[in-house]
């Protein structure tokens, strides 16, 4: 009975939301009647692509064609149409027009620009200057290693990372620059360095004045979506055990539904005395989150197009 | 859209601040609240009101976290004052998952269903607004249009001492309003400019009406999240989020001039100076708690 109500649960709400939440420019804002973003915009087209409902192909043609008419020319995505400065949400565009035919320049534009946007914090300059900072005590982390910041010329953090690994993972070779590979090696090892002790992640500070940084649901869940090819290196296992671990304590919908995608891309089950989505709907709405709805929606359907294996990759 | 003049501190008349014990949680804080209110007069009749608690992370010991008791309670004095809406909203700075940190506070339990009232500033539609001061080189931010829509904004941290800012109060509290959607988780942006002076610009751009301090249980040391809880059993609470920053600082044995961002601060935005500053209720000595901080604040102490 449970299991059927929570089977039921996109259709029955989570769907409905997000079509009622549908802005007549195409996009969608984080809350039904809110301006439309490319963020909210993303994790809906990801849900109703991955629903197979009818009349969502129209809605994700709108949403595709917001997304493109969202980018600027420099070819990166605001976080706010009103933005003339792209940010951390070019990877998530990237990675969802990805799977639509018209899209395949804007895609390149896009992996350009990210492969472009290195962070500030770790020049070689900066590097250097740090050799001699108080500061090297306080983060002992390696600034060798790099990722991508929430906007550009700032630090690296996990989740921007994440989601830059997973837009260079499903792009065709052929539109990669020169340089991603060798991107990806580095953002690969700056998660690795940023993962807190004992496993999981937190935005990206794993100790703080020799103090151990607590990892959290949702940075965690994107580092290992990530950094799914290792499924074997002990930082996965690790973190893995952690995130199984956390499950009974989840009090947040949108923690919830990211961790049940995540254990269950790496082959875990889910386990049946876990909190429930619909019960977590209840209580608040999912604070009439779009974002929540969606990833909601995609963690309770197990056809995971959106996680495709990486081209050239197997299953 | 609130866009309120600034002025400078030598033409503000003297501000008050009320100190206010508070043993406990359990005790009857909406009449403290209440009693404390009166003495500002306030014009709520009709107005929106926005709740700025300090939600920085998950917690289910309320150390870290302004006290929902203190936040519903608030609500409740502000909806007998008359004002129309009370939204309660903050943008969490670590953690995308604001939904998990209202429940591990038990919010809900305290203020009723929140879908209605609570606001996720971090995902709230935006404005651009273009700073009034250049304290650091940031010309515009994006802000929540709650929050600058609202008649009247209040900031609810807790009395906490910061890793970075040196103390964390009613003026960084008011971080939580720069939306993550734009900024990330952190709004790591604000520390490249420089956490004082960004804390200035925030501030200008969208000064709080009100400022009302949990310092029943604060935090001292490597706050503010990693800290020692540390109790102080007082609420403070005022119409200048400067003097009561001010006030809070003393009452933790720091000296407020030497607070880098409440040094600057005290030239435009309010007052530091005690003797433009009007103490109400209980004497600062009184209450006087020293807080434990880093190494690096030590001149901060008196």
């Amino acid at each position: 009975m449970e299991a059927d109500l929570e089977s039921s649960f996109p259709r029955s709400v989570c769907l409905p939301f997000l079509r009622n939440a549908h802005n007549a420019d195409g996009g969608w804002g984080f809350h039904p009647g809110s301006q439309s973003r490319a963020e909210p915009t993303c994790w809906a087209i990801l849900a109703l692509i991955n629903s197979s409902e009818g009349g969502a192909c129209e809605a994700v043609d709108r949403g595709f064609r917001f997304l493109r008419a969202a980018q600027l020319p420099d070819g990166s995505w605001p976080s706010t149409p009103e933005e003339k400065t792209g940010c951390w949400v070019t990877s998530l565009a990237c990675w969802v027009l990805d799977s639509e035919k018209d899209s395949a320049t804007a895609v390149a534009a896009g992996l350009r620009w990210l492969c472009e946007d290195w962070p500030r914090d770790s020049t070689l300059w900066r590097r250097f200057i740090g050799r001699f900072s108080a500061q090297r005590h306080v983060f002992p982390i390696n600034n060798s290693y790099r990722g991508w910041g929430w906007t550009p010329r700032t630090s690296s953090w996990v989740e921007p990372t994440s989601f830059a690994l997973l837009a260079l993972r499903c792009a065709p070779q052929a539109v990669l620059p020169a340089v991603a590979q060798r991107r990806r090696q580095l953002a690969e090892a700056m998660l690795y360095d940023r993962m807190c002790p004992g496993g999981g992640w937190n935005c990206g500070n794993p100790s703080v004045y020799g103090v151990a940084g607590e990892p959290l649901v949702v940075p965690t869940a994107w580092a290992l979506i990530a950094l799914r090819a290792h499924p074997q290196r002990p930082e996965n296992v690790s973190s893995l055990a952690w995130l199984e671990a956390s499950i009974p304590q989840i009090q947040g919908a949108g923690s919830l539904a990211l961790a049940r995608i995540c254990l269950e891309t790496y082959g875990r089950a889910w386990p049946s005395g876990a909190p429930q989505l619909h019960d977590l709907h209840e209580k608040n709405a999912f604070l009439q989150s779009v974002q929540v709805a969606a990833w909601a929606t995609l963690a309770v359907n197990r056809r995971r197009h959106w996680l495709a294996p990486a081209r050239g990759e197997a299953a | 859209m609130r866009n309120r003049a600034l002025v400078p501190s030598f033409q503000r008349p003297p501000s008050s601040v009320v100190i206010r014990r508070a043993a406990n949680y359990e005790q009857d804080l909406a009449s403290l609240i209440y009693e404390s209110l009166a003495v500002f007069n306030l014009p709520l009749k009709g107005k929106t009101v926005l709740l700025k608690p300090n939600l920085v992370g998950l917690d289910s010991l309320g150390v870290m976290n302004t006290h929902p008791s203190v936040i519903a309670a608030t609500r409740e004095c502000f909806l007998r004052l008359g004002a129309s809406q009370v939204f309660i909203g903050d943008g969490p700075a670590m953690d995308r998952d604001t939904e998990a940190i209202v429940e591990s506070v038990r919010l809900r339990d305290y203020t009723g269903p929140l879908a209605r009232t609570f606001v996720d500033l971090n995902v709230d539609d935006v404005e651009r607004v273009p700073l009034k001061t250049h304290a650091s080189r940031l010309n515009e931010l994006y802000l929540p249009k709650t929050a600058l829509g609202v008649d009247f904004l209040v900031s609810m941290p807790k009395l906490k001492t910061h890793h970075w800012a040196g103390v964390t109060l009613s003026l960084k509290n008011m971080f939580g309003i720069v939306p993550g959607s734009c900024y990330g988780w952190p709004k790591n942006v604000l520390h490249w400019a420089g956490i004082d002076r960004a804390i200035l610009d925030v501030n200008a751009a969208a000064r709080p009406d009100f400022a009302i301090v949990d310092g029943i249980l604060g935090m001292e040391g490597n706050g503010p999240i990693q800290g020692t809880p540390k109790a102080s059993r007082v609420l403070i609470c005022g119409s200048d989020p400067v003097a009561v920053d001010a006030t809070c600082c003393r009452i933790m044995g720091l000296m407020p001039e030497r607070v880098k961002y409440l040094a600057r601060a005290g030239t435009l935005l309010g007052h530091v100076n005690i003797h433009k500053i009007q103490q109400l209720g209980e004497s600062i000595a009184s209450v006087r708690t020293p807080f434990a901080v880093l190494p690096a604040f030590r001149a901060m102490a008196e």
